[in-house]
């Protein structure tokens, strides 16, 4: 058992530092997750000017999380689809490990890099504000901003599973980018929607995640009226399925391989 | 028996060979030109685009004015996505598809070539803009009125050819690099920092303004919102005439920078594969 354990997480750690070697011989990944995002958190602050110093806190945080979605929706949707391109998804399946464990290394480097992005915003942001915005409480804001991070990674999880299925993930990557920023209110409460929209946006981890991340951060906030507790639950709740979901994906996308073999045609 | 003709006409002509191009080049060698995402660039992009910059102006505490202000600079740069991100990828796709050596020895005229390619992106700009400015009336309130519609198609028409020319210079410059996506998207995104599509360009430092001023979406900007807003001819046809200007110098620069690229590659044989 425990061998196994150890297999899995040797592939997930190969695969992991594949990812990482990728990303720098490829660096176009750079864009979503970390070009992009700073001009965001700058087009921002430079809206926000004159609206006060937590507008900064929206600002940094609107970007930094536009990076990880970036990253999620770009870089998650590229866990399988480089698998399907490469012509690796049929060998890979058929490798002892779970597929999930190689997609997994691949996820968190997405998680990863998009942090490192988020990071570059916080400075570039802060840089041209000329000192650091002002923060309640650090520490939790810290703790719940990688809880926020791991939402996001349950998201690229799903998505990685779902563009499996679909010829269409370029189209929802490129197409849909702005819809995900508005829909789960990165640089602004989801509450400025129209209400109806409120249940496709609570659908998404990271709408709950980051209400509380705001509720925390930012004094006389005015999230969903449920506040922070609630929204806290919700994120954990929304999560959990998230990942149960995407374990059930992928186990279906593995017998339909064994049984069919014809996902590898792109 | 008729004499042959000593020097047989082997060259296509021009106007063949730009139609050609402008036929063939979305299917081929353009970036983002798939039905799903040529529709996708017209009617979603745009809204959800403006709609982002709408709401975080509002929470800003912005006017109705501020947020009209947003939502025309964003109707207008995201034809970058067409024009720009679109084109810049031609000359990479040919690399990536190994078409680059066969289309360096053929005889094509290399005008009609590059500016056949731009001809489907020039449209597709051309219908994203018209498209989001009924956004922007429609669903932003932003007054059009029926008055400034030519002065407004003129602006908008001469936008969508300056950022096209803009996207082959990109193209061209594309032909000496590894991969244009880098360049397509950095260009894709400083444009909303840089151009006023967001704030007036007056607020930037002025080394940066300066950096915004060198844009074709500037310009283009700055016309579409003199033509909305009412804008007497002499200081439209300023506007228009630095926006001929920008397209006569893309289509040069983006000539010379094929014309420079392509000698390297035939006498080097280096740069033609991705």
């Amino acid at each position: 058992m425990i061998e196994l354990s150890v297999s899995r997480a040797r592939s997930t750690l190969a695969s992991l530092r594949l990812a990482v070697l990728m990303f720098l011989a490829d660096p176009q990944w750079l864009i979503p997750s970390m070009i992009a995002p700073v001009i965001f958190g700058l087009v921002a602050f430079e809206i926000f000017r004159g609206s006060g110093p937590y507008f900064v806190v929206y600002a940094i945080l609107g970007a930094g999380m536009m990076s990880m979605w970036g990253q999620t929706l770009y870089g998650s949707g590229w866990a399988t689809g480089q698998d399907r391109e490469f012509g690796t998804l049929e060998p890979t399946l058929q490798a002892p490990t779970p597929y999930l464990y190689v997609v997994l290394g691949r996820v968190i480097w997405n998680v990863l890099s998009g942090l490192i992005g988020g990071l570059i915003v916080y400075l570039v942001v802060i840089l041209a504000y000329g000192r650091p915005p002002p923060l309640v409480d650090p520490w939790a804001f810290a703790g719940l901003f990688v809880f926020v991070v791991l939402t996001l990674a349950a998201v690229g999880v799903v998505f990685a599973a779902f563009y499996v299925y679909t010829r269409y993930a370029g189209f929802i990557q490129n197409v849909g980018e702005f819809a995900f920023y508005v829909g789960t209110g990165c640089m602004f409460p989801v509450v400025l929607l129209p209400f109806w929209t409120s249940p496709f946006s609570l659908f998404f981890p990271p709408t709950w995640a980051l209400d509380a991340l705001r509720y925390l951060a930012i004094p006389g906030y005015a999230g969903f009226s449920w506040g922070f507790g609630i929204d806290l639950l919700g994120a954990v709740g929304t999560t959990a399925v998230y990942l149960a979901v995407a374990g059930s994906v992928f186990q279906q996308v593995q017998r339909h391989v064994l049984e069919s073999g014809d996902l590898q045609e792109y | 028996m008729a004499p042959l003709d000593p020097v047989p006409t082997l060259r296509p002509s021009f106007w063949r060979n730009l139609w050609a191009n402008a036929v063939f080049s979305p299917r081929t060698s353009l970036g983002f030109m798939r039905l799903d995402f040529v529709l996708g660039t017209i009617f979603i992009i745009p809204f959800t685009q403006m709609l982002f910059f709408a709401f975080t102006v509002q929470l800003g505490g912005g006017s109705a004015a501020a947020i009209q202000f947003v939502v025309v600079g964003n109707a207008v740069a995201t034809v970058t996505y067409s024009s720009v991100f679109s084109v810049c990828q031609t000359t990479d796709s040919e690399k990536n598809q190994g078409t680059m050596e066969h289309l360096l020895v053929s005889p094509a005229n290399r005008l009609a070539l590059y500016l056949g390619r731009g001809l489907i992106p020039i449209g597709v700009s051309l219908a994203t803009v018209t498209v989001a400015l009924t956004y922007a009336a429609v669903v932003f309130h932003v007054p059009i009125a029926a008055a400034d519609d030519p002065a407004l198609a003129v602006s908008i028409v001469l936008t969508a050819f300056a950022m096209v020319g803009f996207g082959l210079v990109l193209g061209g410059v594309a032909l000496y690099l590894r991969t244009s996506i880098i360049l397509g998207n950095i260009f894709l995104f400083i444009g909303l920092l840089f151009s006023g599509a967001n704030f007036p360009l007056t607020d930037l430092p002025a080394p940066l303004q300066a950096v915004g001023y060198g844009l074709p979406l500037t310009w283009g900007l700055a016309a579409i919102r003199a033509a909305l807003s009412g804008a007497s001819l002499g200081s439209l046809l300023r506007l228009w005439g630095i926006l001929g200007f920008a397209i006569a110098i893309s289509l040069l620069l983006a000539m010379a920078l094929w014309d420079y690229f392509e000698r390297r590659a035939l006498s080097t044989g280096s740069i033609a594969r991705f």
